[in-house]
């Protein structure tokens, strides 16, 4: 069973990221939208714990967000709406941390 | 594959946009949406009194015209909805108020329409934040 984690507030206003990051199972991916694509901005605390997570090829951001806000997706798969649709039937659940 | 996709923010909202983009875009990949349903400030989406700044998307109008284009089920929470005063006609009629913005396509109806929702569909994705 394999959850796809959606976060889309920013890591700077509250700890969902890190109680997600908490919760994340080996197999689980997790999509960064609209604010919380802020948790790539370099040299940040919330990238260093993404760093520190090892999620080479589970971890993915909104293409759009990270163009809106000049954010350089880096450690971050950057995906597009079609994308994100495969990407939740990857998966066997989507969590919003709403 | 069914999508069921809940919506929890207000259409002014950045997530209620994404939700949108997400709904037409699982359409576009031959998916199915068996449900939309809004709840907490996601009702706010169905009333018919939203207007938007002229040089803002009117995401309001863009899910009303996206519904009623797919023919799709779009439930609006009524307990949600009747404390945010979105009322359809039946609604302001029993409580006595002096105007609905409740039009179709959607339906106020209760939360029971979500757990149903989620058990028929084989995706739930749900939309809020910032």
């Amino acid at each position: 069973m394999t959850t796809l984690h959606v976060i889309a507030h920013s890591p700077f206003a509250d700890n969902r990221l890190a109680s997600c990051l908490r919760l994340l199972g080996i197999e689980d991916a997790l999509l960064l939208c609209g604010d919380a694509v802020y948790a790539l901005r370099p040299g940040s605390e919330p990238l260093r714990d993404l760093q520190a997570m090892n999620l080479e090829g589970r971890l993915f951001a909104l293409k759009e967000d990270l163009q809106a806000r000049a954010i350089d997706g880096g450690l971050a798969k950057a995906v597009d709406y079609p994308a994100f649709v495969e990407l939740s039937l990857h998966h066997d659940k989507v969590n919003s941390w709403l | 594959m069914k999508f069921a996709i809940a919506v929890f923010s207000p259409p002014h909202a950045p997530s209620s946009r994404r939700a949108l983009r997400f709904a037409e875009a699982a359409l576009a990949g031959g998916h199915e949406i068996s449900r939309l349903f809004f709840y907490q400030d996601g009702v706010h989406s169905a009333s018919a009194n939203v207007v938007a700044p002229q040089d803002e998307l009117d995401v309001a109008a863009r899910w009303r015209a996206f519904i009623s284009e797919q023919g799709l089920d779009a439930v609006v929470c009524i307990a949600a909805a009747l404390r945010r005063g979105v009322l359809d006609d039946e609604e302001s009629r029993r409580y006595q108020r002096p105007a609905a913005n409740l039009p179709a396509p959607w339906a106020l109806s209760g939360l029971g329409q979500l757990h149903e929702a989620a058990q028929l569909a084989d995706r739930l994705v749900c939309f809020g934040g910032d």
